[in-house]
């Protein structure tokens, strides 16, 4: 089992390098720079500009700022903000609970509607409600999370008022009763939190009605039925059971998904997290900012995907066994 | 010059992101436009009632200032709107520019004078302000100022303004001297750019130090303007609170102001209507009829300073002929355009670059006629003929058809594409309309390396087309490659005269050749459309800034 770990964390860390590595160039290779939020104005004296350049290191060859940056990527340095003036770590620090928060939320609205959408559609194998939540769960999960966003910013919030039509506190927040600044910051979550749940719980249903319907068919069932236990009985307790442990990786590696829904879901909701943090600094061409989020947020997905490996490797000795011969 | 947003109206040409939000949060166009107060539908409403003092107001914005020290931060249109706030000017800028240009009211000056050869500017400061912290502000603040904003190190991206002021010279606490190396048309608007900062303060940190502390000076902010900040979220909110110290002691009327950042355009309007936000400055022309339809609402609208042409670029064979370029002109239907894409009279065609509202422009001009069948002869007198019958003109064997490239983002300018391709095919001329990022978009302009462009600019108080037009202005707004040694030489002379009223002539002469050449064909300038919520009173957008008057703005029940 450690070796197969072991094996796994040298995949993973070969692959972080080489999205870092594409990241730079791809940001380096985009048209624009950001020498016009730093220059601002062209007619500058061009010493000036050069200077400015200098201060920012985007004087030299980019092979040389490609080795500089990977160096003190490593170190723990990644750099300073061009648009916000402030170290990188700081600016991700700042805006991390935000999008955790909001992750969070989405996990959970995902795993709760999929849940119930899966042993929904479980239960009565192709009758109407099965198709129906099909039907319904391909249509959620192929519409954008925008558009969603949107439809439901306007039923909620203009049509029947009765959310926050974004951002994630009130004015006034910092003067509420504490008990009230958390019915506020729930009040705020629903909204973004729903509709990131809502666009990624149909691949869940889908699997979820899958497993159960496999685990349903299988002797320890038609045991437990044959025992006269009721059929609520061999599906919540028994059947549910077995298929659970599965989900699991689910659990981890929508996790991912999620945090890529999350930067979309900001910028419609006015989010102040990661997602809005990368999308202004993909704008501005603020290099050092593009890299240090990407890098973050590859960091976040490996280890989610690595936690479903290893889960999956504890559930399934097979795996386990294939990484060994392999 | 280009990403550069708008800096008070002191630049000289602007490229202009209207309306794109993408760009705009980069770009950030600061600003709103002339008639700014009378274009308030319900003057009678507010005009019985009086002024209370309390509440908080909440405005939301595409981007987030970036922080309270302009010199060092990106200069965003809302950093410059919030620093504006904080640290007041020697004279400020009024937007009653049409009819003269425009007055300079005094702010931190009560009186200023020229000397006879114009080339000394004395000021009297006000001996009533202070700092919030009780220190007086003195005629060494503004001597410090300059040295900041001139600072090679402190790099501040518009001390071009400030390069024909040779020195600040300190007469006593009260009265300070600028000396100028020349007279010239632009030296009050050089000398009011950028707010005065306090040196007992901000002049513990030496300047070759000051890029590398952006968060210290919010840490040690000293203010003299009508608010302060009380708590700064970056990218989120900012929430000013009223400078007790305010020299003006009824203003501001406000307790609160709260600047969001909003940073999707759908969900800023939805902010409007559901009551969240009280004042969007910047609503897309979609919205208008949200805003109007809503008996809680109002929509403030003003002819903005700004045109959107269509770039030709001139080192292309095809685009390289004047007559071929007015030819281009007449076959597209400019008023067409403007009617499908500004709805409800929120945009007019465009003749000259000083656009119609400046006291400057010139009124003779007119806007080129629809004349496709003149269009058709200009191009065949010019050897433009369909030789091989596919309904495309040749000439020398090559086809007349280009890319025309618009921005993501700004529908308006994609949807003006889209009619251009239409309208030209009937000349005979082949269109490809492309949409490209904006920054890929600059990348191209300033490489010079496209056909056509819809492109945006701004004309600003100093009334300055070099960026736009001037032959080595390629990187800076003359994408096309114009080459006009008169208009070189013509806005040399306008720029030199001390009074810019005495070059009227000149800038005349200006606007007649850029009609006649037409290294860009106009096709309209619009309105910028604010939102406000009736609680909130006095809300006097203006070209210069949306929040120009802030320290005025008022709300009914100071309930929030």
């Amino acid at each position: 089992m450690i070796r197969f770990i072991l094996r796994r964390l040298g995949a993973s860390l070969l692959l972080l390098y080489l999205v870092l590595s594409a990241v730079f160039f791809l940001v380096h290779l985009a048209p624009g720079t950001p020498e016009g939020l730093l220059v601002g104005d062209r007619r500058l004296p061009p010493e000036q500009q050069e200077r400015l350049r200098r201060v920012y290191g985007l004087d030299r060859p980019l092979a040389v700022q490609y080795a500089r940056w990977m160096t003190a990527t490593l170190q723990g340095d990644w750099g300073t903000s061009f648009s916000l003036q402030v170290p990188v770590t700081q600016a991700i620090a700042g805006v991390l609970p935000a999008t955790l928060l909001l992750a969070a939320a989405g996990l959970l609205a995902e795993q709760a509607m999929g849940l119930a959408l899966g042993i929904a559609a479980a239960r009565r194998p192709g009758s109407k409600v099965d198709h129906g939540i099909r039907v319904v769960s391909l249509l959620l999960s192929s519409q954008p999370i925008f558009w969603l966003g949107l439809v439901a910013m306007l039923l909620f919030t203009v049509v029947w008022p009765v959310l926050p039509a974004g951002h994630m506190r009130s004015v006034g927040w910092e003067d509420m009763p504490p008990g009230a600044q958390a019915l506020d910051l729930l009040a705020h979550l629903i909204l973004p939190g729903l509709i990131l749940g809502l666009s990624t719980c149909g691949p869940l249903a889908r699997y979820v009605r899958g497993s159960l319907l496999d685990v349903l068919g299988q002797e320890h069932i038609r045991a437990s039925r044959a025992r006269g236990l009721s059929e609520r009985r061999v599906l919540w307790v028994h059947a549910l059971r077995s298929s659970l442990g599965p989900m699991l990786q689910i659990l981890a590696s929508s996790a991912s998904i999620l945090l890529g829904g999350a930067v979309v879901a900001e910028v419609v909701f006015s989010w102040p997290g990661l997602g809005r943090l990368t999308f202004n600094a993909i704008l501005g061409r603020d290099y050092p900012l593009i890299l240090g989020t990407t890098a973050f947020s590859a960091v976040m997905i490996l280890i989610c995907t690595l936690a479903a490996d290893i889960l999956h490797a504890l559930a399934d000795p097979r795996v386990r066994e294939r990484a060994r011969g392999a | 010059m280009l990403a550069r947003p708008a800096r008070s109206a002191v630049l000289p040409a602007l490229v202009l992101a209207v309306l794109s939000f993408t760009a705009l949060s980069l770009t950030g166009c600061r600003g709103n436009e002339d008639k700014s107060g009378e274009a308030t539908p319900t003057p009678t409403a507010t005009a019985e009632k009086k002024p209370q003092r309390g509440g908080t107001a909440v405005v939301s914005w595409i981007a987030a200032p970036t922080g309270v020290n302009e010199l060092i931060v990106p200069n965003t249109a809302i950093t410059t709107e919030v620093v504006r706030q904080l640290f007041l000017r020697l004279v400020s800028e009024q937007p009653d520019f049409e009819e003269h240009p425009p007055t300079m009211a005094p702010q931190l000056a009560e009186s200023f004078e020229f000397s006879p050869d114009h080339r000394i500017l004395t000021f009297h400061l006000r001996k009533d302000v202070v700092w919030s912290d009780g220190v007086p502000v003195t005629a060494d603040d503004v001597r410090f100022t300059w040295q900041a904003h001139t600072h090679p190190d402190v790099a501040w991206n518009s001390a071009y303004m400030k390069e024909k002021i040779k020195d600040v010279e300190v007469v006593d606490p009260h009265t300070v001297r600028f000396h100028f190396s020349e007279a010239y048309a632009k030296q009050i608007l050089d000398v009011a750019e950028g707010g005065i900062l306090p040196k007992h303060a901000w002049g513990k940190i030496p300047f070759p130090e000051w890029r590398e502390n952006a968060d210290w000076f919010l840490e040690n902010l000293v203010v003299d303007g009508p608010f302060t900040v009380a708590s700064w979220k970056p990218q989120e909110e900012v929430v000013l609170v009223r400078n007790e110290r305010y020299y003006r002691k009824d203003r501001p009327y406000l307790d609160k102001v709260v600047i969001r950042s909003v940073p999707d355009a759908a969900n800023q309007i939805n902010q409007l209507v559901s009551g969240e936000t009280d004042f969007l400055p910047q609503a897309q022309p979609g919205d208008m009829q949200r805003i109007t339809a809503d008996p809680r609402l109002r929509l403030i609208d003003y002819w903005f300073r700004t045109y959107v042409g269509v770039i030709w670029n001139l080192r292309e064979p095809m685009f390289s002929d004047p007559e071929v370029r007015r030819a281009l002109t007449l076959a597209i239907d400019r008023q067409t355009i403007v009617d499908t894409v500004f709805p409800a009279g929120t945009g007019r065609v465009g003749v000259s670059p000083i656009v119609q509202g400046v006291w400057a422009f010139d009124r003779t001009l007119k806007p080129l006629p629809y004349d496709p069948a003149e269009a058709r002869r200009l191009l065949e007198s010019r050897g433009w003929k369909d030789m091989n019958g596919d309904g495309v003109l040749d000439k020398d064997g090559k086809p007349f058809s280009f890319v025309l490239l618009s921005n993501a983002g700004n529908q308006q300018r994609i949807d003006g594409a889209v009619m251009i391709q239409d309208q030209l095919k009937k000349v005979g001329i082949r269109v490809e309309p492309r949409v490209v990022e904006f920054n890929s978009m600059i990348s191209q302009a300033t490489e010079g390396t496209f056909d056509a462009l819809v492109f945006g600019f701004a004309i600003d108080t100093s009334l300055d087309m070099t960026a736009q037009f001037g032959s080595h202005a390629t990187q800076e707004g003359n994408f096309g490659a114009y080459n006009s040694p008169e208009f070189d030489r013509l806005m040399l002379e306008a720029m030199a005269k001390p009074d810019i009223q005495d070059a009227k002539p000149i800038l005349d002469r200006i606007q007649q050749l850029i009609h006649r050449d037409q290294p860009l064909t106009f096709l309209w300038e619009s309105k910028r459309l604010s939102g406000a919520n009736r609680r909130l009173h006095d809300v006097k957008p203006t070209v210069l800034f949306s929040l120009f008057n802030l320290e005025d703005w008022w709300v009914e029940q100071p309930a929030r």
